[in-house]
């Protein structure tokens, strides 16, 4: 086991750059998720980091080492695939026990440790099945014994459960978390799905266009994200925005709404912001009125669709309250928990 | 071979990845040019030949002629015999190009699309074509064209050419136009078109790759064909140009700076027209292969 | 096969398999018009041209005939003890048989080989498997006759290379003991393209996640192909050898401006027998008995390969 560095990483094919200047450490034992839009580059950084892929400029570390010029096979790395990558020849046994051959262990140790594996991921009954005789779950599980049946340094996941259906996706992704809590192993996880990325990961790495956005705790994430993209991101539904400008220490729309915030700079009027509301942190009551346009309950909690002065707005109500399309609601958005993000930059202006 | 699968498509190198290290780009150069030599040195050699002198090409068979013989080709391009040959093969191509798609994709419609008693036994009775060359059956072949008094004529070449590329023609055909969308049918019988209809106005212009694939197999296969115009064939003025080659090293048994020459004219359209549409003749002639 | 009405087909049933499901019903009325134009055609051309040649070659096997008047010389199977008694027949046997062992033990593996080569991420590997190709597309009588040249005791390169070296030029084509295996150099040359495209064509299919899984279990560059690689090209190989098998069996238009079947038969394929022996002669009893065992040969050679090796591709 060993902790991995990235430095100053860049990728580009031809002319074309699709990773610009990546810097993250991963600590030992670490888990960290790498979200962001699809074609934002999340493959491209796990590729190079399992040399699979050159990389055009900048460091990889594994423990101390720089390991730009190594092949996969002399960089101690298990990999994970989308698509699985099981080898249809072979058993599921041997697909288990083939990177252990490949090193010339004995053939004793390879049985315990396949089995040891194929008992923590429930395989055992289905070992010497070939590939195309599973299911999509059961796959999967095999994918992982593979990688967890060699001890390496570092496990790579590229977007592993987007194969499955959505429920067994649920289950798979609390497979892995105590998959992770039993060998400890620093992992890279890469997915474009927030909702995976924060349950499984301790620490998440925002990506946009090759560039990261912002990394910390899942949790920091959600209640200060650094800038618009990393707002509209993360969190599930999404942020409301509005365009506005400064006027008098507020944010005012041009459809007249008002919102009040805290912020340590000073900022002068006619600066054009934007606010941003999570729809789970509005508050019901208060000076946002507006037509419900839609309603959609879901059990335990009820989305709303409000028509705040020609702005379409999501919010998250109770579902004690009963409320019918056309019907008027009003709601307020509480000052600490409005967002308020330079129109331009994208930067966060407000303190929260 | 009855699954379809993507045609090979020999035009698009893998990209991505980790590019190759000098050693080995080191060792795939050097085979790779040293097989690329094997492959092109007989044919280079043959189209300067061309251009040399019999004296010459006995001393200096590799490299380039000392004095250019442009008469060589001259000749041979100003000729009646050389153009006369490309017209026949032309002729003999187009004919059972023609013929074979459009009696197979009729018959692959039928079997395809119309369910009736025996189809499956009718398949099987094309598909017996598959197993067995031409050459099988030459001589009853030949009596059959003689009685029927088409010794000598091109249809006595086309006409066996059709028949025996049948089998194959049919079971692409019938394959593509299996895996074309149902819906289309639903929607076009809703419509109140019938089969016939059907066939003409949807199936047969969804059908391009296919009639591309099968066209370039059975045209490929008629301008290279020697066996079939050499039995059924007496009169010089009608050969085709592998017939003609035959002869023309017959008359300039020693002349091989002649003969060389005249190889070179005649397989050039060959080269050109690989180069020019290779991705499709690679994908048409390895198609009975994948299919 | 069992006739379906679209209206008792389970719902889920025909979604799952809809074109074969649902084809098997006639929606349409008036099948017939469309029988009877689409199909007499094809049926027509291919009996009389196809079907019943076989059938009469069969027939005129048994007879003593030029191929004039009414085959009515009836001579039992004669011409069959007649041909397997022939020396230049066995010598053709041979060689197909040898045609077949170098295909499989030679150009296969060697077009396995440069498949490998050319699927490579390098510069210009499009630009070679196209000339690798080239030799396949060209005529087979164009490419006998450039050999011809090349093996030119006189004119030709290996003249030019023996000269170089100060020796005397051999004449491999006139040498019976030469000759045939120059031809199998012609036919490794002229072929083993399309077994390159063929495996090209596999390797291209094989999911290149699945050889990265490889690389990072650790295997090598001949690790990777040897336990990777080929098990996935199974099918591909099998086939390969399958069209090695029936080409070799029709091979005749490169031989005839090579050898012609010379020199004293040494290079004589079944085909060619078939025609010097056959149609040359104007022997139709004799060469047509030539064809049904060519036509046997062939039919159980496909058979057998199809029945043991392909029975899972
Ligand atoms: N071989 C290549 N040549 C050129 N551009 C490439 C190549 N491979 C990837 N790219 C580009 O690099 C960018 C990043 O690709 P990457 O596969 O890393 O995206 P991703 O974030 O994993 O997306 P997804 O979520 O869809 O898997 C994309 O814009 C893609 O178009
Ligand atoms: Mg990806």
């Amino acid at each position: 086991m060993a902790g991995l560095e990235l430095r100053n990483i860049a990728k580009s094919y031809g002319s074309v750059s699709v990773i610009e200047g990546i810097n993250l450490s991963v600590e030992d034992g670490e888990f960290v998720a790498l979200v962001g839009p699809s074609g934002c580059g999340k493959s491209t950084i796990l590729r190079m980091v399992a040399g699979l892929e050159d990389i055009t400029g900048g460091d990889i570390l594994i423990g101390d080492n720089v390991v730009n010029e190594l092949t996969p096979r002399e960089r101690n790395i298990a990999m994970v695939f989308q698509s699985y990558a099981l080898y249809p020849h072979m058993s599921v046994y041997k697909n288990m026990a083939f990177n252990l051959e490949l090193s010339g262990k004995p053939k004793d140790e390879i049985d315990r440790r396949v089995r040891e594996a194929a008992r923590m991921l429930e395989l055992e009954p289905l070992l010497d099945r070939k590939p195309n005789q599973l299911s999509g779950g059961q796959r999967q599980r095999v994918a992982m014994g593979r990688a967890v049946v060699r001890d390496p340094a570092v496990f790579l996941f590229d977007e592993p459960l987007s194969n499955l259906d959505a429920k067994l996706r649920v289950q798979m992704r609390s497979e892995i978390k105590t998959l992770h809590r039993k060998v400890g192993v620093t992992s890279i996880y890469v997915t474009h799905d927030q909702v995976e990325a924060m349950t499984l990961a301790d620490r998440v790495v925002v990506l946009n266009h090759g560039v990261i956005q912002q990394e910390g705790s899942p949790m920091e994430l959600y209640r200060r994200p650094a800038n618009l993209f990393v707002a509209g991101f993360i969190g599930s539904p999404a942020m409301n925005f509005f365009d506005a400008v400064i006027e008098g220490g507020t944010a005012r729309t041009a459809n007249g709404l008002t919102f009040p915030f805290v912020s340590d700079q000073q900022l002068v009027d006619g600066h054009k912001v934007v606010v941003g509301i999570r729809p789970e942190h509005f508050l019901t009551g208060g000076a946002l009125a507006g037509e419900v346009t839609f309603v959609e309950p879901t059990g335990g909690q009820t989305f709303v669709t409000l028509d705040l002065a020609g702005h379409q707005t999501m919010v998250l109500v109770s579902s004690e309250q009963d409320i019918d399309t056309g019907a008027s609601l009003s709601v307020s958005a509480p000052i600490e928990r409005t967002y308020i993000f330079d129109a331009e930059a994208g930067n966060r202006l407000s303190r929260n | 071979m009855t699954e379809t699968t993507a045609p090979i498509d020999a035009a698009t190198a893998s990209s991505g990845g980790r590019s190759e290290r000098l050693p080995t780009k080191i060792y795939l150069y050097t085979s790779l040019t040293i097989l690329a030599a094997i492959i092109i040195i007989p044919l280079v050699t043959t189209a300067l030949g061309g251009f040399k002198t019999l004296g010459e090409l006995r001393g200096n068979p590799f490299g380039l002629p000392s004095d250019w013989q442009w008469e060589n080709y001259g000749g041979i391009l100003f000729s009646q015999r050389y153009w006369l040959q490309m017209g026949n093969s032309l002729l003999i191509a187009g004919l059972t190009v023609f013929l074979t798609l459009a009696f197979s994709a009729m018959a692959a419609f039928a079997f395809a699309h119309v369910k009736f008693f025996g189809s499956g036994f009718l398949l099987n009775y094309f598909l017996i074509g598959l197993m067995f060359p031409a050459a099988t059956a030459i001589l009853p072949l030949f009596i059959r064209i003689r009685d029927l008094g088409l010794l000598d004529t091109y249809w006595g070449v086309v006409l066996p050419q059709v028949a025996f590329g049948l089998g194959m023609s049919i079971l692409l055909f019938r394959n593509f136009f299996r895996n074309l969308p149902s819906e289309l049918f639903d929607a076009a019988f809703v419509d109140g078109a019938g089969y016939i209809r059907f066939f003409w106005s949807i199936t047969l212009p969804l059908s391009r790759p296919i009639i591309a694939t099968v066209g370039i197999i059975s045209f490929v296969g008629s301008w290279n064909s020697y066996i079939l115009p050499l039995i059924m064939l007496n009169s010089e003025s009608k050969y085709p140009w592998p017939l003609g080659i035959m002869v023309y090293r017959g008359e300039f048994s020693t002349d091989w700076q002649l003969i060389l020459a005249f190889i070179t004219l005649t397989i050039l359209p060959t080269v050109i027209v690989f180069f020019a549409a290779q991705k499709h003749i690679i994908a048409g002639l390895t198609a009975g292969a994948v299919k | 096969m069992s006739q379906t009405s679209s209206i008792s087909a389970p719902r889920a049933l025909s979604a799952r398999t809809p074109a074969i499901a649902r084809r098997k019903s006639n929606r349409v009325r008036g099948t017939w018009p469309v029988l009877v134009l689409f199909l007499p055609p094809a049926l027509l051309l291919f009996t009389v041209f196809v079907i019943l040649p076989m059938g009469e070659a069969a027939w005129y096997s048994f007879y003593n005939w030029n191929g004039y008047g009414l085959p009515t010389q009836w001579i039992g199977t004669k011409n069959y003890e007649l041909i397997f008694n022939n020396g230049a027949f066995r010598q053709a046997l041979i060689n197909n048989g040898l045609i077949i062992l170098v295909s499989i033990v030679i150009q296969i593996p060697l077009a396995l080989w440069i498949a490998t080569m050319v699927t490579h991420r390098i510069k210009g590997a499009v630009m070679f498997r196209l000339l690798f190709f080239l030799p396949y597309v060209l005529a087979d009588v164009a490419a006998g006759m450039i050999w011809r040249f090349v093996y030119d005791g006189q004119f030709g390169l290996v003249a030019g290379i023996f000269n170089a070296m100060g020796m005397s030029a051999p004449f491999w084509l006139a040498d019976r003991q030469v000759a045939f295996y120059a031809v199998l150099g012609v036919i490794v040359w002229k072929y083993f393209g399309f077994h390159m495209m063929l495996f090209v064509a596999g390797l291209q299919s094989i999911d290149k996640s699945v050889l990265e899984a490889a690389d990072i279990d650790g295997a090598t560059g001949w690790q990777k192909f040897y336990r990777v690689t080929l098990p996935m090209l199974g099918s591909t190989v099998r086939l390969s050898v399958f069209f090695a098998v029936i080409g070799s069996l029709q091979l005749f238009d490169m031989i005839m401006p090579l050898t012609g079947g010379g020199p004293s038969n040494a290079t004589q394929t079944l085909v060619t027998f078939l025609y010097s022996f056959g149609v040359m002669r104007m022997q139709v009893g004799f060469g047509s008995a030539v064809g049904v065992v060519l036509f046997v040969i062939c039919v159980v050679l496909a058979f057998s390969y199809k029945r043991i090796f392909m029975k899972n591709d």
